[in-house]
């Protein structure tokens, strides 16, 4: 509850907006450091990668062989660089996550503010839908879905997981947004006569970024896990290349198994850094919806500078 | 009672959405069982016009009928539990198949996930409670797992545990060399030897989410002023964290958690494959893989039921728990 | 005040863990010790491809019935080696067969002292019930068998055709399992029977069944004396190559046909694994050809699809693709080793091994194409530009296709990959809705190239694009090999047939509706600790893949158990 009812509903305006911004901007920790940094250095890869090196589907009579001068990554079973097609995949997978990312934040968005604030027949049907998407079970949705169309392109594989995850997130948007609904400060801008698109614009969006970001950040978790997933089972985009391809081709080539590491190992290895670093920078976003997570954790309490005895009396007063 | 009208209500029309959905999805693959089944004989043997012509009246392939009726007679033979038969597993029914498959994927599935959601809860609730110990940094970490594809950690574990330091075996649900199935302690030790891998990496990659969610709703519980009026009448510590922060930070973990038994069958899929486990996801995909319909849909309904289920029954369970959801709607 | 609470009890979680983790340890030290079989005698296991679950089903005339049903537990009247030359099949529940001249009677002299798993004895009716069962339920005839038998003795059996039909000895003979009349004359719907207790004649029957693996016990009764020795067979599922692998390389499975990438390496250092190497198809690009019935695409020009024939290098195909386990193979579809004697055309025995860009240039350049500026022939406007369809889940081929793409953008000719499912994959190969899709043919039941190049190259079969085929998913459509098809088919002679043969393939070596790439290797892994006399290179008495019907029960009775 704020405090600003006493004043006027333009002051309740721009003071939501000007600390807004500056609330949901989020404090500089080392987790956040280390997922912004992390995260940075992938998508490089992803765009610049492409770039520079050499193509990813010459086959080379050299077979399957370790890092070397000439391959920094090994090769493949039919002798192509293992390292190009890391670059090309991670750019294909990084547009997955995107694609997935942007289009489930859309429909999330849609489903779930649109509705919950419009209210009456429309909230609803909006939320009846929404939870028929949930239950309806989303992997042998996508694995029919995407056996369907012949050529299996990354944006029809996009698309599909796109539609097969927004349904969560739009629930939980619902329920922010009802709560939101009822604030004083927006029974105050509707008493003023604001149109009801500027209300959800100005007043209700922005303290929804947070939860949106988060969303945003999780699918594209999602997505790339999920493309992996389908691609191991041999359901997914076979002909294109992204980190779940390159790991069905490495199972398929028993590269584990005759110990070419160095094909099986770096395109799960960067699913997992990628994914640790944006479950990083969700952590920092956590810590923004819910403040008390910042404070009182190990890292925070070393930055208090406290001696010894201090944070002892500290710990025995507030923990068993 | 209004509210649990309404609830039933819209069980009953997602439950039609869902077999509806159900009975389209497969009619939208594209090829015909009688093709796949034939390529499939064709490295085996000879196969000629004649094959594929017994093999249309054997399996009944060329439905005639007008998809509107071919919808009724579905929906009818629903109602009394007919299935129908599986092309994959001729002349076996749906039934059949789920039955011998079903007990696999709920036993192993389900047990990992109970374990994974006790231990995960557990340690998020001893995490939220106790600031600044240990556990604040094992939460990056776990959660940090989840974003590893299971799919990878598990053949990497499988190869590491089961081929280099043989210490899991590799394949199958029980040891088809030594025990046969019943109700012994050959069988079902075995049972549990081989369902240990599948399990832990299960465990290890989805620990992290019910850790993460506890921790954050304990935190949050902590601030109420209940907990301040608990520790001001001067209850014990542990008490205060089970029965009064705990109690509450649970509700929406245990929300989840029902959510996540009803999609079992959905994500047993990839463990199957891995471990070539017995169980319905693999059954599943070869019905993919095969067009058969009928076993396709069997398993999609069986899914999508108790995934409903499993929603009904933690919106009704919510409701009792929790008084406020009843009034709020 | 409250540090004392510092040691608490673990929660009841913890210890839940605790307990599960230490149930484990011990019950997993119990079952561990007990991993030896309950029963005494030799046993072996065999992983025949069988992936997830496996549904109790030994019904012969079903086509999803247990691999083991054809061959191990029922067996034909005669069997052909089809990695021999000998095109004559060898005696088994039957020992002469004799057409009458023009093809519509055949007698055959079953062999006495046959008895059925069951201590029945077999005669000359078991037969004529077979043939009588199949032709009066046409839902159990997938070997579409048309003629009626009779019994004129207790080993002799006269079967009966409305017409010549010389070529249909080959399924009645070899691919026609016998099932006992007194058995099956009781069951009232023997198309969705089980058939739970299946009585063959067979070296092995059914000991147990349970749905991820069943056990085979020796059938004492088989009528090759001394035959077989190993006890119980074992069959298991396992659902990828890499669980095969495993398997395998830990001692797990005896034998099986799996093919690995690189599988030199892996077996190299296992002294008691071994493997065989039996080709017996080739792979191919089957095109869609014909324009009148609807196929479009450059691939319908003969001249494109010369031009590919020529620009493929297939040594360096056979390198990355099959870990140089395949070979060359030839122009007329046929194995230039085991199938020489029907190869008219010396010059059409063997592809050729290398690329020849020249030729492939000079072929397009003839037939009126000319080089576009990014490298691609064209015509009219239409560059050379054909999309080829892949099974997304056979490694081999999809490295094939790969390597390809580099071999013929080096000739001017772009190719192009689409991934499929085996659904789409083989819709789209009976719709015709495909330009090119890699195939895999060979002989099926002998090696007479009859039938395979009936059942490939008969444009009766055929149907446009569209519209379902039942054969000839090429779509091509020669009166000239229609004619010798015919022709073959109205005689039992071999020389005359192989005059047909000789006009056949001076067509398709021309028209090369099926271009051919090279011979598919058929792997086929063995564990030599506990069993032994399995087939070698030197010696395949019989085709030694696991999962080949009537093949497996020759091996298997053979086998012996190591000392």
């Amino acid at each position: 509850m704020t405090p600003v009812l006493a004043q006027g509903p333009d002051t309740v305006v721009a003071a939501t907006k000007r600390a807004g911004v500056r609330q949901v901007l989020p404090s500089m920790t080392p987790k956040l450091a280390s997922g912004l940094i992390i995260a940075g250095l992938v998508i490089l890869f992803g765009v610049i990668g492409p770039l520079v090196v050499g193509d990813p589907n010459a086959i080379g009579d050299v077979g399957l062989s370790g890092p070397s001068g000439t391959h920094i990554l090994g090769t493949t079973q039919t002798g192509q660089d293992v390292f190009s097609q890391l670059a090309y995949a991670t750019r294909g997978s990084l547009i997955i996550g995107f694609i997935v990312g942007v289009l489930a934040m859309f429909f999330s968005a849609f489903f779930g503010i649109v509705g919950a604030y419009v209210g009456g027949f429309l909230d609803d049907l909006f939320s009846l839908f929404t939870n028929v998407m949930l239950v309806i079970p989303g992997l042998p949705l996508v694995i029919v879905m995407s056996s369907y169309v012949q050529q299996k392109s990354i944006y029809l594989i996009a698309g599909v997981l796109a539609v097969t995850s927004w349904a969560g997130g739009a629930r939980v948007l619902r329920s922010v947004t009802l709560s939101l609904r009822n604030r004083d400060y927006v029974a105050a801008a509707k008493l003023s006569g604001e149109r009801t698109w500027r209300i959800m614009l100005v007043e209700i969006l922005p303290n929804l970024v947070p939860v949106m970001a988060s969303q945003f950040v999780f699918a594209i978790i999602f997505a790339i896990l999920g493309e992996a997933g389908l691609s191991f089972l041999g359901l997914g985009a076979s002909g294109a290349l992204t980190w779940g391809t390159m790991l069905f081709y490495a199972q398929n080539g028993l590269a584990l198994r005759l110990g070419a590491w160095w094909w099986f190992i770096p395109p799960g290895l960067l699913i997992a850094v990628f994914g640790a670093a944006l479950s990083l920078i969700n952590f920092s976003i956590d810590e923004i919806i819910n403040p008390k997570l910042r404070d009182q954790t190990r890292s925070a309490r070393k930055r208090w500078t406290l001696s010894e005895e201090q944070l002892k009396r500290v710990s025995v007063e507030d923990v068993p | 009672m209004r509210f649990y009208v309404q609830k039933l209500m819209f069980y009953v029309v997602a439950l039609w959405a869902a077999l509806t959905l159900n009975f389209f999805i497969p009619r939208w693959l594209p090829g015909n069982p009688v093709d796949i089944l034939i390529a499939k004989l064709s490295a085996k043997g000879a196969v000629t016009a004649a094959t594929r012509h017994a093999l249309e009246l054997l399996l009944g392939a060329n439905s005639q009928e007008p998809l509107w009726k071919q919808y009724l007679e579905y929906l009818g033979n629903l109602a009394h539990g007919d299935l129908g038969v599986s092309v994959t597993y001729f002349p076996q029914t749906v039934a059949q198949t789920i039955a011998q498959t079903l007990p696999w994927t709920v036993a192993l599935i389900g047990i990992a996930t109970v374990i994974s959601f006790i231990v995960g809860v557990g340690l998020g609730q001893l995490a939220g409670w106790k600031r600044g110990s240990w556990l604040d940094n094992a939460i990056p970490v776990t959660t940090m797992l989840q974003a590893v594809p299971y799919f990878w950690l598990a053949l990497i574990l499988l190869y590491v545990f089961g081929s280099l330091l043989p210490w899991f075996p590799l394949n199958g649900g029980y040891d088809v060399y030594g025990a046969t199935p019943g109700f012994n302690l050959d069988f079902i030790g075995s049972t549990i030897y081989y369902g240990t891998l599948p399990a832990l990496t299960i465990v290890i990659s989805s620990i992290g989410g019910w850790m993460l969610g506890m921790r954050n709703m304990m935190v949050s519980t902590l601030s109420e002023d209940y907990i301040l009026t608990a520790e001001a009448k001067g209850l014990k510590p542990r008490r205060i964290m089970t029965a009064y922060a705990a109690r509450n930070a649970m509700l929406p973990s245990l929300s989840g958690f029902a959510i996540s038994l009803g999609f079992v069958v959905a994500g047993s899929i990839v463990t199957e494959a891995v471990f070539s486990y017995p169980g319905i996801g693999s059954a599943l995909l070869e019905a993919v893989q095969n067009n058969d319909y009928a076993l396709m849909q069997g398993i999609f309904l069986f899914i999508t039921l108790s995934v409903l289920g499993a929603n009904l029954l933690v919106d009704l369970l919510y409701a009792f728990i929790d008084p406020r959801t009843r009034s709020r709607s | 005040m409250h540090s004392s609470n510092r040691s608490q009890r673990p929660s009841a979680g913890f210890v839940f863990v605790t307990a599960l983790v230490g149930a484990v340890l011990v019950l997993t030290g119990c079952t561990a010790g007990s991993s030896s079989s309950s029963s005494s005698g030799s046993s072996m296991t065999v992983f025949n491809g069988a992936t997830g679950t496996v549904a109790e089903n030994f019904n012969p005339f079903t086509p999803t019935a247990l691999q083991p049903t054809f061959g191990v537990i029922y067996e034909t009247l005669f069997y052909y080696n089809l990695t021999s030359s000998e095109a004559k099949p060898a005696p088994q529940i039957a020992t002469d067969y004799k057409w009458n001249t023009d093809g519509t009677q055949m007698t055959v002299t079953t062999r006495a002292g046959v008895k059925w798993s069951d201590g029945t004895p077999f005669s000359a009716a078991d037969v004529a019930y077979t043939i009588n069962l199949i032709n009066k339920v046409p839902a159990l005839n997938t070997n579409g068998i048309n003629a009626t038998a009779q019994a004129t003795g207790p080993d002799t059996v006269v079967l009966q055709f409305a017409s010549t039909s010389f070529v249909q000895e080959a399924n009645i003979l070899g691919n026609q399992p016998i099932v006992p009349e007194h058995i099956w004359k009781n069951i009232a719907d023997p198309t969705t029977n089980i058939n739970k207790n299946p009585i063959g004649t067979g070296p092995y029957t059914l000991k147990s069944f349970d749905p991820q693996s069943y056990v085979l016990a020796k059938n004492t009764k088989y009528w090759s004396s001394g035959q077989p020795k190993i006890d119980t067979v074992r069959y298991i599922a396992l659902s990828n190559a890499d669980a095969a692998s495993a398997a395998l390389i830990a001692g797990k499975v005896d034998w099986m046909s799996s093919y690995f990438p690189g599988l030199k390496q892996l077996i190299g250092s296992h002294k008691n694994l071994a493997y065989v190497n039996t080709p017996a198809n080739t792979t191919e690009l089957q095109a869609c050809t014909n324009v009148s019935l609807g196929c479009t695409g450059a691939q319908t020009d003969v001249a494109v699809r010369q031009a590919i024939f020529y620009a493929v290098d297939r040594t360096q195909l056979n390198n990355l693709a099959e870990s140089g386990f395949g070979s060359v193979g030839s122009p007329t579809l046929l194995l230039p080793d085991r199938d020489k004697s029907w190869i008219s055309d010396p010059k059409n025995v063997t592809s050729p091994a290398k690329a020849d860009v020249a030729k492939s240039e000079s072929i397009l350049q003839a037939a009126g194409y000319t080089k576009g500026s990014d490298g691609i022939y064209e015509k009219n406007g239409q560059r050379v530009s054909v999309t080829v369809q892949v099974i997304s889940g056979y490694s081999d081929y999809i490295s094939a296709v790969s390597t390809m793409t580099s071999e013929l953008k080096a000739a001017g000719i772009e190719l192009k990959e689409s991934q499929v499912s085996v659904n789409e994959s083989s819709a789209n190969v009976t719709n015709g809705n495909y330009e090119l899709s890699i195939a895999n043919f060979g002989a099926s039941v002998s090696t007479n190239p009859y039938y395979m190049y009936w059942q490939n190259y008969d444009s009766s079969g055929t149907a446009p694009v569209g519209q379902p085929s039942k054969g000839d998913g090429a779509r091509y459509v020669n009166p000239v090999v229609d004619a010798a098809l015919k022709a073959a088919a109205a005689t039992n002679d071999p020389a005359v047939q192989k005059q047909q043969y000789a006009l056949i393939q001076t067509e398709i070596v021309r028209d090369m509706p099926y271009i051919s790439l090279f011979v598919t290797p058929t792997l086929t892994e063995f564990n030599t600790t506990n069993v032994t006399n399995w087939p070698t290179n030197e010696n395949t008495y019989a085709f030694p893949a696991s999962w080949k019907n009537w093949d497996n029960g020759i091996v298997l009775r053979q086998l012996e158990p190591r000392k």
